[in-house]
C-alpha cells in the first residue's frame, strides 16, 4: 500500500530541514529528546530555585494575571510569524508547483508540511512548557493541574503553528508568483518581528511591569487580551496558581476555557485544510511590470557625487538597484525602529551627551552592517560582470562603499541629533560635534561592515542564508565597538571622549585593512 | 592569418590535488574577423575556456593571449578589447533596459556623449524600445537574453564571446542574432567566439569549429573538415563520434528491467 501523501510532504519536509544540520542530523531525534529530558527534569528546576521567593510573590500579585496573557499572547504571536518568515525569507514558486503538477490534494500539502517541520517547533514547545511546569511546581500544582499546564502550551503552541504555516501558505501563493510580492515579503519578514520586540522591550525597561501593578491597569490589559485564545490558557494557569492542588474549586472555569482551547485548535485546524485548497493556486491575476522615471534630481546629485562621469553613472546604478529592493529598506526601517524603542524604553531622559550618544556606539555598528547587506546579492554570477570588466572590482568596491556612507550617515546624523535633543540645556555646538562624531564614527563602521562583506561574501539568493551572513558580521562589528568602549572605560580607565577617539582610529583602521583583504578575496573568487 | 586568440597549454583544474580538470592543456588559434565555434558536450569545458580567455578566472598552468594581450599580465587590456554573453549571465533585475545598459556603459568607460545613442539603437536592433523603462524583472528569459547581449556589444569590443546566444531565443530573434553574428563578422570585422550546443547554428556561422571534450580539443576544423576527419556523414554524428554517445539499445533499457507495471 503507497504511503499517503501527507506523510511523503512531511518526510520530505523534515529531510530539507534536517540536511541543513549536517552531520548531526541523524542522531537529531535522539540528541533533541535527551536534551529536553535534562532541560525539563534537571536544568529547569535548578534555575527555578534561585528565584523561587520572588516567583510566588510573583504569582501571587496582580502583575501575575496580566502578565501571564501578555506572555502567553507573545509567545502565541511568535510562533504565528515564525513559519510566515521562514517561508518569507525563502519564498520560490517553482516549489509549489512541483506540488500543483503532482496528484496530490493541497490540504495533505500543507498537513505534510506542518508534520514535516513540527519535531523541530516541539523541542522549542517542550523547553517552554518544562520552563513554565518548573516555574509553577513551587506554587505546589497537582499532578493532574501540571498535565492540563503542559497540555495549554502544547494546544496553544500548535494552533500558532498551525495558523502560521496555512498564512505562509497564503501568503507564499500570493507574493511568490510576481518578482515585486516576492520583494514585499522579503521585506515583511524582518518588519513581522518588530510589534513582539516592543512588548519584549516594554516589560524588560519601559515600566510595563510597574504599570501593570495597578488593578485597574491589570484589569484593563485582561479585558483586552481575554479575547485572545492564547489567553484562555493563560487564565487556566493563573487560576490553578491561585487554587494549587485544588482543581475542583476553579473546576467550571478551567473547563470552559481550556475546551475553549481545544475547540478553537480543531476549528483552526479544520478551517485550515478547507483553506488549503484555495491557498495552493499561481494563476497570475495580472501581469504587471514596474516602469521607471527618468532620473530626477535625487540621482543627478547622487551622479554629481560619484564624480558625474563614468563613475558617477555606475554610483547611480548601484544606487537604484539598492534602493528598489524592498528588503533593503525594510532592514533600515528594522534597525532604525529597533534603536528608537531601545532610546524610547531604556534611554529617556538623557542627563548629558555622553548618556545620549552611548546608546548608538553599540547599535551604530549593527545599522552600518544593515545598511551594507550582502555584496554580492544577485550570487556569483552577477560578481562575474565587475570581475569580467576592467578594474570592475575596485569600482564595484568603491561605488558600493560610498553608495552604503550615502544611506548610513544621515540616519546616523538624524538618530544623534535627535537624541541629543534630549538632553536638557544642550548647546548647538554639541551638538554639531557630536553628531559630526557619530557620523564619522558610523562611516568607519561603514567602511569595517564592507570590509567584512567582501571577506565572507554570500551568495545565496535566499533571504534567511543572506541574514544569517549579517548577523555574523553585525556580531564582529558590534563586539569590536563594544569591546574597545569596555576595555578603554574599564581597562586603560580613558575618559568618554578618548573613548570615542580610539574607537574611531581602531574602527578606521580595521575597516581599512578589512577592505583591502576583502578586495581581494572578491578578486580571487572563481 | 593573424592569430587574435592563442592558448598555449591553457589549463584550468579543480578539486583536491586538480584530479577534476576543466581545461586540459588546452591549444588553440582564432584567427582575426573569423567566427569560431566551441562545441562540446555538457561539463567538456567550454564556459570555464571562455571565463578564462576573459580572466574572470585564472588558469592553473598555461596562458593565453587575446588581440595581443597576455591572460594572466595583461588582465585590463583584455577585457577591454572583449565582450562577454555568459551562458549563466548576472542580471540586475531592479534596474531597467536602458538603465542597465547604460550600469555595463559605465563600468566599460564608453564616452558619456556616445552611450545614450548607443543604448537607443541597440534596444531599437532588439525591439525592446517601447520597453527601454520597464525593470528587467520584469522581461521574459528571452528578452533578457537580448538585453544580454546589448550589453556585450555596449563598448563595441572587436571580441565578442557568445556562450549560447540562442538558447532561449524565440525562432524569429534567434534569426535575428544570427542575422546580427553574420553582419558583426561580415561588415564589422568582429572577431567572435561561439559556445553553442545547436550545432545546426554553428554550422552556419562558423567558419572554424573545435570541438572539446573532457577538456580536451579533440578536433579542430571546417565543419567539411571535421566530418572527413571522422568518417561521417554530418556535423551531429561526428560530434557523436568524438565525443561518445548513448547506443540506441541502450535508450529503453531502463523500462525492460521493471518488474512492476506502472
Amino acid at each position: 500500500m503507497p504511503l499517503p501523501k501527507w506523510l511523503i510532504v512531511a518526510r520530505n519536509e523534515y529531510r530539507i530541514r534536517a540536511n541543513q544540520m549536517g552531520i548531526i542530523r541523524p542522531f537529531f531525534p535522539y540528541l533533541a529528546i535527551g536534551f529536553l529530558a535534562v532541560y525539563v527534569w534537571f536544568v529547569a528546576p535548578s534555575l527555578v530555585s534561585f528565584f523561587v521567593d520572588d516567583l510566588l510573590a510573583f504569582f501571587l500579585s496582580h502583575v501575575a494575571l496580566a502578565i501571564i496573557p501578555i506572555i502567553m499572547f507573545t509567545i502565541f504571536f511568535y510562533l504565528i510569524i515564525l513559519p510566515i518568515t521562514y517561508t518569507l525569507q525563502g519564498m520560490q514558486a517553482e516549489q509549489v508547483e512541483i506540488f500543483l503538477a503532482a496528484p496530490i490534494k493541497p490540504s495533505h500539502v500543507l498537513l505534510g508540511e506542518f508534520l514535516g517541520v513540527l519535531p523541530f517547533y516541539a523541542v522549542a514547545i517542550g523547553a517552554l512548557a518544562g520552563t513554565f511546569t518548573a516555574v509553577l511546581n513551587p506554587l505546589g500544582l497537582d499532578m493532574l493541574q501540571i498535565a492540563i499546564t503542559v497540555s495549554i502550551f502544547v494546544v496553544t503552541s500548535l494552533s500558532a503553528l498551525w495558523i502560521g504555516t496555512v498564512a505562509a501558505a497564503l501568503i507564499r501563493t500570493r507574493f511568490a508568483k510576481s518578482a515585486r510580492g516576492r520583494d514585499i515579503g522579503k521585506a515583511l519578514s524582518l518588519v513581522l518581528a518588530l510589534p513582539m520586540i516592543a512588548v519584549m522591550y516594554a516589560m524588560m525597561g519601559g515600566g510595563l511591569m510597574d504599570a501593570l501593578a495597578d488593578p485597574e491597569a491589570s484589569g484593563m490589559a485582561r479585558l483586552v487580551l481575554s479575547f485572545l485564545p492564547s489567553s484562555w490558557g493563560a487564565e487556566v494557569i493563573a487560576s490553578f496558581a491561585s487554587s494549587p492542588g485544588n482543581i475542583v474549586a476553579v473546576g467550571f472555569e478551567v473547563a470552559m476555557r481550556f475546551g475553549g482551547l481545544l475547540a478553537f485548535f480543531g476549528a483552526v485546524l479544520f478551517l485550515g485544510t478547507k483553506a488549503a485548497s484555495r491557498a495552493y493556486s499561481l494563476e497570475p491575476t495580472s501581469f504587471t511590470a514596474s516602469r521607471v522615471k527618468p532620473d530626477g534630481a535625487f540621482y543627478k546629485t547622487i551622479k554629481a557625487l560619484g564624480g558625474g562621469r563614468s563613475f558617477g553613472a555606475l554610483l547611480v546604478s548601484i544606487t537604484k538597484d539598492y534602493s528598489r529592493r524592498l528588503e533593503n529598506l525594510s532592514r533600515i526601517i528594522y534597525i532604525v525602529a529597533l534603536i528608537a524603542m531601545l532610546e524610547f524604553f531604556f534611554g529617556r531622559g538623557f542627563e548629558d551627551s555622553e548618556g545620549a550618544t552611548m546608546m548608538s556606539l553599540f547599535f551604530f555598528p549593527f545599522l552600518a552592517v544593515l545598511v551594507v547587506g550582502q555584496i554580492a546579492l544577485g550570487g556569483k554570477e552577477n560578481l562575474f560582470i565587475y570581475k569580467k570588466a576592467p578594474h570592475g572590482v575596485g569600482k564595484l568596491v568603491k561605488a558600493r562603499l560610498l553608495q552604503s556612507l550615502l544611506v548610513a550617515v544621515p540616519i546616523a546624523a538624524m538618530i544623534t541629533a535627535l537624541s541629543m535633543l534630549s538632553v536638557p540645556q544642550i548647546t548647538i555646538t554639541s551638538i554639531l560635534v557630536y553628531t559630526g562624531f557619530m557620523m564619522q564614527f558610523v562611516a568607519a563602521n561603514t567602511t569595517l561592515a564592507l570590509g567584512l562583506s567582501l571577506l565572507n561574501p554570500e551568495f545565496s539568493k535566499n533571504t534567511r542564508t543572506q541574514m544569517m551572513g549579517l548577523m555574523i558580521n553585525a556580531q564582529v562589528a558590534m563586539f569590536t565597538s563594544i569591546g574597545i568602549f569596555i576595555g578603554s572605560q574599564i581597562i586603560l580607565d580613558l575618559s568618554y571622549v578618548n573613548t570615542l577617539l580610539l574607537q574611531a582610529v581602531v574602527i578606521w583602521s580595521m575597516g581599512i585593512l578589512f577592505l583591502y583583504l576583502g578586495r581581494r578575496r572578491i578578486g580571487r573568487i572563481e | 592569418m593573424k592569430a587574435i586568440i592563442r592558448t598555449e597549454k591553457l589549463s584550468k583544474h579543480y578539486g583536491k590535488g586538480g584530479e577534476i580538470r576543466a581545461v586540459d592543456e588546452l591549444e588553440l588559434e582564432v584567427y582575426e574577423g573569423e567566427t569560431f565555434g566551441l562545441l562540446g558536450p555538457n561539463g567538456a569545458g567550454k564556459t570555464t575556456t571562455v571565463r578564462l580567455l576573459n580572466c574572470i578566472i585564472k588558469p592553473t598552468q598555461g596562458t593565453a593571449s587575446v588581440n595581443g594581450y597576455d591572460i594572466l599580465k595583461e588582465e585590463m587590456q583584455v577585457k577591454r578589447v572583449t565582450g562577454l554573453l555568459a551562458e549563466s549571465p548576472g542580471l540586475y533585475e531592479k534596474l531597467s533596459a536602458r538603465e542597465f545598459l547604460e550600469f555595463m556603459g559605465a563600468l566599460y568607460d564608453v564616452q558619456a556623449e556616445v552611450l545614450p545613442e548607443r543604448i537607443n539603437d541597440l534596444l531599437k536592433l532588439f525591439n525592446l524600445e517601447s520597453r527601454r523603462d520597464h525593470l528587467l524583472e520584469g522581461y521574459s528569459r528571452g528578452m533578457k537574453q537580448k538585453i544580454l547581449i546589448a550589453s556585450a556589444l555596449i563598448h563595441d569590443p572587436p571580441i565578442l564571446f557568445f556562450d549560447e546566444p540562442t538558447s532561449m531565443l524565440d525562432p524569429r530573434a534567434a534569426v535575428m542574432v544570427k542575422d546580427l553574428i553574420k553582419k558583426l563578422a561580415d561588415s564589422a570585422g568582429k572577431t567572435i567566439f561561439i559556445c553553442s550546443h545547436i550545432l545546426p547554428i554553428v554550422e552556419e556561422l562558423c567558419d572554424r569549429i573545435g570541438i572539446i571534450n573532457q577538456g580536451r580539443l579533440v578536433a579542430i576544423g571546417t565543419v567539411d573538415e571535421i566530418i572527413a576527419q571522422t568518417k561521417t556523414k554530418t556535423l551531429e554524428e561526428a560530434f557523436i563520434a568524438l565525443t561518445g554517445g548513448v547506443e540506441e539499445k541502450e535508450l529503453l533499457a531502463w523500462r525492460e528491467q521493471k518488474s512492476a507495471p506502472a
